[in-house]
Formats: C-alpha cells, sequence, structure tokens
C-alpha cells in the first residue's frame, strides 16, 4: 500500500453479509427440497426451476430495464424467494401460473416498494395468496405422491389432511369420528413425509432440521417461530379438550399444512418481522390466533399464508411500540 | 458463572499475538515532539521557550482549566521551539519541540525498582501529586484522573473498579503490565481506595489472559499480608465479550447496576481506573514520577512472531521512529492505528508523536479492513443485538440522515458509547456508527444549550 | 317504497346535525391568522429552503408581516423581483440587494494538491471532518465528499470527478446558503454576482505559513501580501498568511490577479483571459446579462 487507508472506527468487520444470510436460509431449505425431490420426482425439481428463474429474471429485468439501475440479483434474496413460492405450490401447478405468480412475488411485493429490505409483505406469500385467489383450481389440485419413496404411484388427485378435514365437516351433524383420514392418521408418517400438500409441507422433518441450522448459525433467532407454534398448540389444545369431536388436536395442526414452513422460513423473514424480541412474540401470537381461527372457523382450510400477511401489516405499529431494552433507562 | 456485562456485546477474534511478548524500553530518540493536547480538556499551556534547559520530569506546559493536566518532558536536553505541527489525525496542535542531550532527571524522583508498599496518610497531598505528576486516564479517554478521584459533594465511592479487562482485540500493553508490575498496580489500587475513603476494590480481568489473573491474584494475596490498606482488593474473573472495558458495561458486570442515562459512574457509586492508570498513580505517588512513560502494543496479523512488540515508550517520541525501531512497517499494512481495532484512530500521519494515551501501532491488512459496498439494510436487527447501551442504531441512522434531532433524542442516541458494535456486526455494511457519531455530538451540544 | 324515504329521511337529519356540530367544531377551534400571510407567502417561491433563516416559505411570509420595515428579511432565492413583490403586497418599502452567488474557494485539485492517504469511511464531509483533516495535505480546503451538493434543493452545484472539487452552476444558484452551512470546512462563500457577473476572489482558505501552505498545494495562498500591496482600492486585507478580497471594495482591475505568485486568486468570467469554472467566449460580453438577474 503507497497510501494509508483512514475512516473512523470500528476497523474490523463481521464477515456475515447479506449474501451469506441469504445463503444460509438456501442451505437450511435443502433438506426440504430433496424431500419434495423424493417424494414427487422430477415434477418439483421443475416447478422449482421455473420459480426460481422467473423471481431472478423478473428481478434483472426491473433494476436493469425499468430502474436503470446495477443489478441486485447477486444478494440472493430473489433466490430465496423463488425456492419459498415453489415450496408452496402444489407439485401440479403449470408453469405459466408459476411464472405469474413469480412476477407478483418480485415485481408487486418487492420491486414496487424499493426492494430488499422495504417490502411490507413477504414476497413469496404475495405470490402464493395472489395465485391461490385468482387460480384456486390449479392452487387446490394437490396431486397424490409419484415419486420415490411414499404413497403409491397413482397420479390421483386428493386433497391435504387439513382440505379433507374441512370439507368433511361442513356437513351437518359430522365429527371428527366419523373421517377416516383424519381418525387414521400417523403421526409418523407426519413427522417424516408422508402426507400430501405443497412441496414444502410434507415433511416436519426436514422443515425442522432448516430450523436447527438456522439456529445454529445464527441467523435466526427463535422466538418468532417458538411464539406461533406454542400459540397454535395452546389455542387448538384448548378448543380440542372442550370438544374433541368438533376440534383437531394440536400435533395435527402444528404438522399439517404450511404451519411449520410458514413459523421458521416465511414469519422469520427479517424485512417483514418486528425488530425487537417482545415484537417478535406478539407478532407469533398473532399469527397462530389467526392461523387457528381460519382453520376452525373460516373458508379455506388453511390459513398460515393469510395470517402472517395481516400480521406483517402491523409489523411497523409493533415497531413503533416495542423497542429493546435500554441501558440505565428501566 | 462468570460475570459480564447484560445487554448486547460482539466476541471478535481477540487476536492476542503479542500477550508472550515481554516489556521491551524503547531508546530516546534524539528529538522528541511533546503535544500540549494529551488528555480530555482543555489543552495545557506551555511554560517553556525556545532555548530554555529542561530535565526529564521537568513541567513543561500547566492544566489551562479545572478539566486539564500538567505535561512534563519526557527528555533532557533544549527546547527548540514551540508551535503547531500535525497530531495523529492530521490536525494542527502545538508541539514542544526537545533536542535531547544526556538523561538527566528532576530532582526527588526514584528511579530504583524497590517496591514502596507504606502509602502517606495525607489524600489532599496523594492528589496534589497525582494532579502535578499529570496522571490521566490511560484506558482511552485520558480524563484527568484527580478529576475523577474527587467524588463531587453527596456523592461516596462505594465501589473501585480497576479495568483490566483489555476487550480490545490485539491489545496486550494492559495484559504486560498487569504480569510485570502486578504489585505496584495493587498499591496503585490501594492508594486510590484510600482517597475515596476505602471502599471496595475490584480488578475485572477478562479470561482470556489468565496469567494475567493469576499474577494479579498473588499479588493482592502477597500485599494483604503486608498491611490493612490492602484489605478489600479482590480480582474478578469475567467473561470474555466486547466492550466489557467500556465504564458502563464494566460496571453493569462488576456491580450489576447501571448508570442513568447522561449520568455519572458516581451517581451508582463506582469509579472505574484503568490498570495502567493504576501504575501511573504508584509511580506518582510512591516514586514521584511523573507520567512520561506507557506501554504500546506494536501488533498485527501481518507480522512474523519475532517482530510484535510490547514497548515502553515516552511521551514525544514520532510514531515513525517506533516503527522503524521495530523493524519497519510492514508491506501489507493498509491502515495504521493507534488503539484497538474497535475504537482506535486510524493515523493519517506517521510522524505524529507518542501521546500519554498510545496504546499501540496496529497494522492491518486491506482484506481485514477495507469495508465492504454498502447495500440496503435488510432490518435483520443484528445492529440491535449488539449494541451493549440496547440502542436501535438502524433506526438511529435513518434519523441521522434526515436531521431529526427530537427523534433522536427520544431514541437515546446521546446514550451511544461509540464502541462500534453495530457497525461491526452490520450485514449489509451501513455506516451506522459513523452517522450516529456526529448525529450524538449535535443532539448532545442541543441538549446543553438547553440546559 | 317506506325503505327508501326512511333512508333518505335519516340521512338527511344525520347530515344536518353532523354539520351543524362541525360548524361549532370549526367556530371554537378556529385559528386567528393574518391573511396577509397567505398573500405574502403566495408570491414566494415556495421551495422551502429555508436559504432566509426562517423554517420555511409560510414562517417567512410570517416574518415578513411581522416586521416593521422588511430590512432583516429577504428571500434570496426570488431576489430583490419576490421582495418587491412581498413589499407591494405588504405596502411598504424595500431596499433592492446585490444579487450573490455561492463561490467554492479552493482550488486544490487532485494535481494541485496531491492525495497522501486514502479515505474508507462513509461519503460524508462532516464524518469526515470529525474524523481527521483530510486525504490531502491541507487541513483548510475542500475535502471532496459532497455535503454541499447533496444539500443543494436547485441541483445548481456538483462535484467535477476530474478534480475533485465542486462546481456551482451560476444559472441555477439562488445564493440560499444552504451549501455554505453543510460545508464543515467554510471553504464556501455567498459573494455578490457583480457586475456582468465578474468576480475576482481568493480561491483558497489555508491559513497555514506560506511554506506549509506551498508544500501542501501548489495553488495555496502564502500570505505572501503581494496583492493587498498592488490593489489601488484597498479591498484586500491579509489575516493569518490568508488573503480576502472584500466584494463591496473590489473594482475588478484584476492588478492581484497577476501578481499572485500562485494564482490562487481567480477572476471568472471576464470577457478575454477566462479561466474556469465556464469558458467565456467574447460573446458573452454582448449578453444582456446584468447583475440584476
Amino acid at each position: 500500500m503507497d497510501k494509508l487507508l483512514v475512516s473512523p472506527s470500528p476497523h474490523l468487520h463481521t464477515k456475515t453479509s447479506t449474501k451469506s444470510l441469504m445463503r444460509d436460509v438456501v442451505i437450511a431449505l435443502m433438506p426440504a427440497v430433496i424431500v419434495s425431490f423424493l417424494f414427487y420426482g422430477w415434477s418439483s425439481m421443475l416447478l422449482m426451476a421455473v420459480s426460481i428463474a422467473s423471481c431472478l429474471l423478473v428481478e434483472l429485468f426491473i433494476t436493469r430495464f425499468l430502474l436503470k439501475k446495477p443489478s441486485t440479483i447477486a444478494d440472493c434474496s430473489a433466490l430465496v424467494t423463488g425456492i419459498l413460492l415453489a415450496l408452496n405450490l402444489p407439485t401440479a401447478t403449470p408453469w405459466w401460473v408459476v411464472f405469474i405468480g413469480s412476477v407478483v412475488a418480485i415485481g408487486v411485493a418487492k420491486m414496487t416498494f424499493g426492494g430488499l429490505g422495504q417490502n411490507l409483505f413477504n414476497p413469496a406469500l404475495v405470490g402464493r395468496v395472489f395465485l391461490l385467489i385468482s387460480f384456486p383450481t390449479y392452487m387446490t389440485n394437490w396431486t397424490r405422491p409419484q415419486g420415490f419413496i411414499g404413497g403409491g404411484l397413482d397420479a390421483l388427485t386428493g386433497a391435504t389432511p387439513l382440505g379433507k378435514v374441512k370439507e368433511l365437516m361442513s356437513m351437518d351433524g359430522a365429527t371428527l369420528t366419523s373421517i377416516p383420514e383424519y381418525m387414521d392418521l400417523n403421526y409418523c408418517d407426519m413427522l417424516f413425509y408422508n402426507i400430501g400438500g405443497s412441496a414444502g409441507e410434507i415433511s416436519a422433518i426436514a422443515l425442522l432440521l432448516g430450523f436447527a441450522y438456522l439456529l445454529i448459525r445464527g441467523v435466526i433467532k427463535p422466538h418468532i417461530t417458538l411464539s406461533i407454534i406454542m400459540t397454535v398448540a395452546v389455542f387448538s389444545g384448548i378448543f380440542w379438550l372442550i370438544d374433541p369431536a368438533q376440534f383437531t388436536d394440536p400435533l395435527f395442526n402444528i404438522l399439517t399444512g404450511g404451519l411449520l414452513l410458514g413459523a421458521i422460513f416465511m414469519a422469520t423473514d427479517y424485512v417483514t418481522s418486528p425488530m425487537s424480541k417482545t415484537g417478535g412474540i406478539v407478532f407469533g401470537i398473532g399469527i397462530g390466533v389467526i392461523t387457528m381461527l381460519i382453520r376452525y372457523f373460516g373458508a379455506y382450510p388453511e390459513g398460515v399464508s393469510f395470517a402472517i400477511l395481516i400480521m406483517n401489516s402491523v409489523v411497523p405499529l409493533l415497531n413503533k411500540w416495542f423497542h429493546t431494552k435500554k441501558y440505565g433507562r428501566a | 458463572m462468570m460475570k459480564t456485562f447484560s445487554i448486547g456485546g460482539i466476541h471478535p477474534n481477540d487476536n492476542k499475538i503479542s500477550k508472550d511478548c515481554k516489556i521491551e524500553v524503547l531508546p530516546v530518540p534524539s528529538k522528541v515532539f511533546i503535544s500540549v493536547a494529551q488528555h480530555l480538556g482543555a489543552p495545557a499551556t506551555p511554560v517553556v521557550k525556545p532555548g530554555d534547559q529542561v530535565k526529564v520530569g521537568q513541567v513543561i506546559a500547566e492544566p489551562a482549566g479545572f478539566i486539564s493536566a500538567y505535561v512534563h518532558s519526557s527528555v533532557s536536553g533544549t527546547v527548540k521551539s514551540v508551535g503547531p505541527r500535525q497530531d495523529l489525525a492530521g490536525n494542527n496542535m502545538t508541539h514542544i519541540e526537545i533536542d535531547v542531550d544526556g538523561d538527566e532527571w528532576v530532582e526527588g524522583v526514584d528511579l530504583t525498582d524497590t517496591l514502596v508498599t507504606a502509602i502517606p496518610e495525607d489524600n489532599k497531598a496523594i492528589l496534589e501529586k497525582i494532579k502535578m505528576c499529570g496522571v490521566v486516564g490511560l484506558g482511552g479517554a485520558t480524563f484527568p484522573a484527580h478529576v475523577k478521584l474527587c467524588p463531587p459533594p453527596g456523592k461516596v465511592a462505594e465501589c473501585l473498579i480497576l479495568n483490566g479487562a483489555e476487550c480490545e482485540p490485539y491489545l496486550t500493553s494492559d495484559n504486560r503490565i498487569m504480569l510485570e508490575k502486578s504489585k505496584e498496580i495493587v498499591v496503585g489500587a490501594a492508594i486510590m481506595k484510600q482517597v475515596l475513603g476505602g471502599c471496595k476494590t475490584v480488578i475485572g480481568i477478562e479470561e482470556n489472559k489468565p496469567e494475567a489473573i493469576k499474577a494479579m491474584s498473588a499479588a493482592v494475596a502477597e500485599l494483604q499480608k503486608v498491611g490493612k490498606s490492602y484489605e478489600g482488593i479482590s480480582v474478578m474473573a469475567l467473561k470474555k465479550k466486547y466492550p466489557q472495558g467500556g465504564e458502563k458495561q464494566l460496571i453493569d458486570a462488576v456491580m450489576g447496576r447501571q448508570v442513568k442515562s447522561m449520568g455519572l459512574p458516581i451517581d451508582v457509586g463506582a469509579v472505574v481506573q484503568n490498570v495502567a492508570t493504576s501504575l501511573a498513580v504508584y509511580e506518582a505517588v510512591q516514586k514521584n514520577i511523573p507520567l512520561i512513560t506507557n506501554v504500546l502494543t506494536v501488533t498485527g496479523n501481518c507480522l512474523p512472531m519475532d517482530k510484535q512488540h510490547n514497548y515502553k515508550f515516552r511521551i514525544g517520541m514520532p510514531l515513525s521512529y517506533i516503527a522503524e525501531y521495530a523493524g519497519g512497517v510492514p508491506e501489507q499494512a493498509a491502515k495504521i492505528i493507534s488503539g484497538g481495532p474497535m475504537m482506535g484512530k486510524a493515523i493519517a500521519n506517521l510522524d505524529a508523536t507518542t501521546v500519554k494515551g498510545s496504546s499501540s501501532l496496529l497494522y492491518l491488512t486491506a482484506e481485514q479492513t477495507v469495508r465492504g459496498e454498502e447495500s440496503p439494510c435488510i432490518r435483520c436487527g443484528r445492529c440491535a443485538d449488539a449494541c451493549p447501551m440496547g440502542l436501535e442504531p438502524f433506526l438511529l441512522q435513518k434519523y441521522a440522515r434526515h436531521n431529526m434531532m427530537d427523534e433522536l433524542e427520544e431514541n437515546a442516541v446521546q446514550d451511544c458509547i461509540e464502541c462500534g458494535c453495530c457497525l461491526y456486526s452490520c450485514p449489509a455494511n451501513i455506516p451506522l456508527l459513523d452517522v450516529i457519531r456526529i448525529a450524538k455530538g449535535d443532539v448532545i451540544r442541543i441538549i446543553r444549550t438547553r440546559k | 317504497m317506506t325503505l327508501s324515504i326512511l333512508t333518505i329521511a335519516i340521512l338527511t337529519v344525520l347530515g344536518a346535525a353532523l354539520a351543524v356540530v362541525l360548524y361549532f367544531v370549526a367556530e371554537k377551534f378556529k385559528v386567528e391568522e393574518d391573511p396577509r400571510i397567505d398573500d405574502v407567502e403566495k408570491e414566494l417561491p415556495g421551495a422551502n429552503c429555508g436559504g432566509c433563516g426562517q423554517a420555511g416559505c409560510r414562517a417567512f411570509a410570517q416574518a415578513c408581516v411581522e416586521s416593521e420595515d422588511l430590512g432583516k428579511c429577504f428571500c434570496p432565492v426570488g431576489g430583490n423581483d419576490v421582495m418587491q413583490k412581498v413589499a407591494a403586497v405588504l405596502g411598504r418599502e424595500v431596499a433592492a440587494k446585490e444579487p450573490q452567488v455561492a463561490v467554492v474557494r479552493c482550488n486544490g485539485t487532485c494535481e494541485n494538491r496531491p492525495r497522501i492517504n486514502e479515505y474508507g469511511g462513509y461519503q460524508s464531509c462532516r464524518v469526515k471532518a470529525a474524523l481527521y483533516s483530510g486525504d490531502t495535505a491541507c487541513p483548510f480546503g475542500c475535502l471532496g465528499c459532497g455535503d454541499c451538493v447533496s444539500v443543494c434543493q436547485f441541483g445548481a452545484i456538483a462535484m467535477d470527478p476530474a478534480t475533485g472539487l465542486p462546481v456551482v452552476d451560476e444559472e441555477k444558484c439562488t445564493a440560499c446558503g444552504a451549501c455554505v452551512k453543510a460545508c464543515p470546512k467554510n471553504v464556501i462563500e455567498l459573494r455578490n454576482k457583480g457586475r456582468r457577473n465578474m468576480r475576482v476572489y481568493v480561491s483558497c482558505v489555508n491559513k497555514d505559513k506560506g511554506a506549509a501552505a506551498r508544500k501542501a498545494c501548489k495553488a495555496a495562498c502564502i500570505g505572501c501580501s503581494k496583492c493587498a500591496k498592488v490593489c489601488p482600492f484597498e479591498a484586500i486585507t491579509v489575516e493569518n498568511n490568508l488573503a480576502y478580497i472584500d466584494y463591496t471594495k473590489c473594482k475588478l482591475c484584476k492588478k492581484c490577479v497577476a501578481e499572485c505568485p500562485t494564482g490562487a486568486i481567480h477572476a471568472v468570467n471576464f470577457p478575454v483571459i477566462a479561466p474556469k469554472p465556464a469558458p467565456a467566449p467574447a460573446a458573452e460580453v454582448e449578453k444582456p446579462k446584468t447583475s440584476e438577474e
């Protein structure tokens, strides 16, 4: 060095960068991606590829040609959105529907707000919910497993356990005991892989592995995820104890649907979750309660996406109300 | 369970490479430039003029106000000039230039190594000596020591905390003096304790310096056999966490109390002094030696083991002289820092000279220190988790960039201790502390004018 | 049928009741304001730049209405024209002021003042100035991070990448003074625009002694006082090793420009010999660009 470098302190910096954090999230999602591949076969990989490619392309297009700024796809955040969107969709979704979802996720939910760090709502969830409302037939077309493990080879159009329960319980006089899909459920299967649903919902254990990785690497803190799971457990536990014939049990609610995927990977998204610990816990309780209200009393069988999006909208308020504990200002 | 402070903090690699390098004495150069601003507060007023003969330890500048300090000549010889010269940051400051001739000390100075354990009884005389010897806090802020040792009326010191945390990575000078001058430090602590009215004394040392903990404990045990003045002194091992050596953090760690915003440590009954200050107090009170020397570490990952040093220097030595003596500035060094890598100052000018508070010449490579490009905040909250004052730097920097003074004050920007944890931990390389530091200055100015 | 009548009736009653409530509330919380404030505000440029020293255009309008003689009120953006209109609205007299322009008093280009270290912190002059004397040997001159550029609301100032110094666009500059306040080194000064925009000024703020200043920057003022001696109008003073030209006394004779040994004195917008910022061709003289602009 011929010239000395001069800058304000501190002179050392952490090795962690936005990119390395996003990379860790991608690594944490890998178990779920692998399980979905083994479970649904190559079609799930095709879906994943379409989702990732379109998310990256949309971001590249918007930054380079509409905003005329340097491209931001190198920060890997669009990659994460792409994977999450794919994990949230049924495997049988046509490619053009996935593409529309990506346009909405990146173009509408992220870039219109100003790009990374500015969006109010989780992009992948906005994409998914947009598709769910716009293309309900595709979005509830749950193809039965046809991969390398689990289930038969029949490509039948089935339903998720949550969907089945909702459908049958809406009939007059129905009780849970009369629904074989609920009574015959094996928690062991649910934990590992053997239930229907979108690519990211099938294996609780794969998601929990990712959760453990994120915690060990210090990417996320556990309070939001735990707060959601505890709230769902307590809320459904109370109803289940009151009337086990009408309300599904807590373990069923935790292990089915997108609850774990949402609680671990979507609700903990930095940008759209509260900054303080207390705020995070309140945020988690809100998600848990809204999810269960939709599942028990709403029209949709599943409510995690809606719950997270609704709670996303109150994050600025939570950030205003709850601050960190300051030194000497008790 | 080892104690530490309760909020925030980070764990950078401590890199105490030079911790086993014994203190070496630097030879006196042919010329020194002694700054009149070596302490917090008003620069001292020079009392010598060109042509004057001075001896080592002679007063060459007198305090210019209540918060100011005496400056002594570190060499004997002839004053050549009194005028502006660029300091560490390249700004002009009055320096006294002295041509060295021999090494003749002023009278009354005890230069032997004999440990003097009997502490004089007159507290007023002790304080006067500390003041006359120009002792300032050597933990970084260089606040005049005698001011801190006189609690304002109505305030009682309950605990004297000796700061041996040395939480800054790389620095090892405190570690070395704790190993080589343990007893002197304990005597210094006993003197300050007596001045403060005989309060409890705790020497806080981080766990990554086990030898220092051992040496200090042994010294305390041995001196407690000598007399009553040494009762109530203890060594406390602290968990390694930056910024443990911050005054407020150390009080929290040792006493479990928190100083109120804009308050002083004495409000919660604490007085914090660095171990190096304690050594300076010992030398001033027991040996009549004014503060003209200190220990500095020459280190860096790019230096081979045999070029790592801990030097006892005299004030006024040009940094370029020290760097040269230590074997030259390494090729890979992109930045040279005086002080620790978290709070130290990058040196713009190697011709600047050592001052009382100099603690290191640290060489960092470009790879270690160049900041990455700033990218958008992803609201990960790492800065808020790291802040030892519990502030929200992501919020403060936003307000600071828009000059929103009311919001800044509401969110306690004035409590910032500029430790650098926020900028260190930001994955998006946002210049958090750079902008917050400026805003803090503005807000404190507003608060002061309001009073 | 009855339903619709009932609906209309309820809505009518509700509307009437609420109107009455609103009327009384509005009466109760009415704020008495001088209507002339609105009239004055209409005449102002509406940039809310704060150049007048007030919080914004409305605050300035209020100050104008409240002041006795408008002596202390001046809108630098609107200039004399606007102040005449304001005076007309208020029925008062106002004396015309010389129009001014921001002048960057530093010629420490990369060539004149080589960089001796590299700054690696946040690109802000305030942050840089608080840290150290800067990346050149001159501790007085422009730091080149562009705080003046970001603070200018009129896009009248821009960094020249070749010199590393800010350049003022005289057409756009309104002399609001924002850059003057933003510059931590006090390099920028507001000076009278002068006859046909012609100005002579010392483009340096270095207060070091001659040798030190010269060592730091080839184009520094070394405080030699030659200019002060040659000036026939006593417009030049030398203080702290730095010459300053009083723009109210300067008659644009340019004797000092030729005398300066380091070229620190700049003469701009003169017809024939025209150095930077804008090379002025001979045609410029014919332009009806008066000081009233």
